[in-house]
């Protein structure tokens, strides 16, 4: 396989890029989404494969500079393990040549040269200016049908989209590509956000789905804006968000035992696997109930806590998992208080609940961090796996 | 809505200015007085940004123009197609951004993206207007160059993406496209992109442009000069 250089979505393909694999990333105008190929890229020269870039569009330096800005470090270009095509040599071919057809007989003799004389692993091309000059067949023509390589090479491909949907499908249906991935954006005055979606991707039957994405220190963010925390009164709910929370708040009163209760919400941040999650914590007592469909409203995936030693809260429970399911949304169940006596099976859990085999019932402290995060992971696995 | 206001008496007095979301194909030969009439119908007001796409001249150049025209540089953002591809290591900053070369219309795309929203955000520059949406003059200088560098209809779709951005953020965008060097097919598919036409033509050694596209004012040929950004009807 080869990795993205984003884990995120490394971990929705299921592990990377199947070698040999002809992969498009295609941005619409406008959206910041540069660092996809990049990133690819610079974790393609990490592990040591050789690579082609083919960037008519750009100089080599002013190609190296870019992505050097983008990922905040230097692409590894040491040894012969890149090689380049770039504007100068579009020029050259354009100077030198009489006709299209003359011109494309030069750009297919010399990738082959550069592929063979360096067993190029991966090629990486700019499609945008060689659409321009030899349309969408003849562009991808160019490349030896990448028989003249020893061996397969694997293609990334970025291009500017301004056709839409229906170049997506051309690239799945007639031109065969394995894996399509759409960057787009919402272009709004403010908030302004990006999103890509996995169109495609030939070795994995997930359904197509679109996640926002943040480019946070050279890299690619998937982001999770909205998990809910919800379960009964004491269930540990404020615990388990501010145990994930790197950065987090909860808006808590003193009642008359002298406990702690929930009274607005609860608010963390924190990155898993990959992902941004913004966390937020309902409150328990069903007197803020009517806040709860608000605080769910829009979530990506529900964390339901529930305290394990307490059989008399399973009712109350219930009653909020009913409310989460309306959303159709990923939930989990978390067992809390697993460290105590006299807590429920997983079975009386289920049956208490009445849940679904697939729904996960982790059993957990929310003193416990690394538990904490164990319940996340598990949402964003079924998140990433979830028909929405 | 928004006005943007010329400094033109002839456009300022109907409606207060161009309005808000306007988009304005310039018209012009070669060695006539367009650029210099573009710039100063992009000429920040107070409160307002300037973003110029310069596909013709270096970043120092556009500034120098505005700073001989009295404006703050604050308010000026270019985007540079030409000094890239002499000095690569040149780096972004918030207000001057740099690409490689014209042909490289999705960095064009994503800078012009990238001021757009740090001037929402109010990063763009210490001042802020307070205005919101904050007034967003645009200008390519020009798609000329642009079409020498890419297919007609790939430019087509690009600049209706801007054009339709710039709709959207309420500003006001300024186009310079050479007159005697594109054929009818090609003007005439750039102007569908466009509310208004300005088209500037030199008699002797005089310039004159005309109007068009805004009610309330002939197509007439009007003899202008301009000195110092500030345009003068003669």
């Amino acid at each position: 396989m080869i990795s993205t250089g984003m884990d995120g979505i490394d971990d929705m393909l299921g592990g990377g890029i199947p070698e040999g694999s002809k992969v498009l990333y295609s941005m619409e105008p406008g959206v910041d989404g540069q660092l996809f190929m990049i990133s690819t890229l610079h974790e393609a020269l990490a592990k040591g494969r050789s690579c082609l870039v083919i960037l008519p569009h750009t100089t080599v330096d002013a190609f190296l500079h870019d992505a050097e800005n983008l990922l905040g470090s230097r692409l590894g270009t040491s040894g012969k393990t890149i090689v380049f095509f770039d504007a100068v040599d579009r020029d050259r071919i354009q100077r030198y040549t009489k006709d299209r057809k003359t011109a494309a007989r030069e750009w297919q003799g010399r990738i082959t040269k550069l592929c063979t004389e360096n067993h190029i692993d991966v090629i990486f091309m700019y499609l945008d200016v060689i659409y321009d000059d030899f349309g969408l067949e003849g562009g991808l023509g160019l490349l030896p049908s990448l028989q003249g390589c020893d061996h397969k090479p694997t293609l990334i491909i970025e291009h500017l989209n301004f056709e839409g949907e229906n170049l997506l499908m051309k690239f799945i249906g007639e031109l065969g590509f394995d894996l399509v991935i759409s960057i787009r954006g919402s272009f709004l005055p403010t908030p302004h956000f990006n999103l890509f979606t996995i169109v495609h991707a030939s070795w994995s039957p997930q359904p197509k789905r679109s996640v926002p994405f943040l480019i946070s220190g050279g890299r690619v963010v998937p982001y999770i804006p909205k998990i809910v925390v919800t379960g009964p009164p004491e269930s540990g709910k404020s615990v388990f968000v501010a145990h994930a929370s790197e950065n987090g708040l909860s808006v808590d009163r003193r009642g008359l035992s002298g406990d702690t209760t929930t009274v607005a919400m609860d608010f963390g941040w924190v990155r898993r696997k990959d992902f941004d999650i913004t966390l937020y914590g309902t409150p328990g007592q069903p007197r803020f109930d009517p806040m709860i469909p608000v605080l769910l409203k829009h979530a990506i995936g529900v964390v339901l806590v529930i305290d394990a030693t307490k059989a008399d809260q399973i009712a109350r429970a219930r009653y909020l998992y009913r409310m989460v399911t309306e959303l159709k949304v990923p939930a989990v169940i978390a067992a809390n208080k697993n460290d105590l006596q006299g807590r429920m099976s997983e079975s009386e859990i289920r049956d208490g609940l009445g849940i679904a085999k697939d729904i996960p019932v982790l059993s957990i402290s929310a003193q416990r961090r690394e538990d904490v995060l164990g319940v996340l992971e598990s949402l964003v696995d079924f998140i990433t796996q979830f028909s929405y | 809505m928004y006005a943007y206001k010329t400094g033109i008496p002839l456009i300022d007095d109907i409606g207060g200015g161009f309005e808000a979301g306007t988009n304005i194909l310039m018209l012009a030969p070669s060695m006539s007085y367009a650029e210099q009439l573009a710039y100063a119908l992009v000429k920040p007001l107070t409160g307002e940004y300037t973003i110029v796409l310069s596909t013709n001249e270096r970043t120092a150049e556009v500034i120098d123009y505005f700073r001989f025209a009295g404006i703050d540089k604050h308010s000026i953002g270019v985007i540079d197609a030409i000094t890239k591809s002499s000095v690569p290591s040149i780096t972004d900053t918030p207000r001057l951004m740099f690409v490689t070369s014209p042909t490289d219309l999705t960095g064009i795309g994503i800078k012009f993206s990238n001021m757009i929203e740090s001037i929402f955000e109010g990063t763009f520059s210490q001042s802020e207007s307070g205005l919101f949406p904050p007034p967003i003059r645009f200008c390519v200088n020009s798609i000329s160059t642009l079409l020498m560098y890419r297919r007609l209809e790939v430019l087509f779709q690009f600049l209706h993406v801007l054009t339709t951005k710039l709709k959207k953020v309420e500003g006001m965008g300024v186009y310079t496209l050479n007159s005697e060097s594109f054929d009818d097919k090609t003007l005439s598919l750039i102007k569908q992109l466009m509310n208004v036409v300005i088209e500037v033509k030199i008699e002797g050694n005089d310039n004159y442009f005309r109007l068009m596209g805004i009610k309330g004012i002939d197509a007439d040929w009007r003899k202008f000069s301009v000195t110092k950004g500030q345009v003068a009807l003669l």
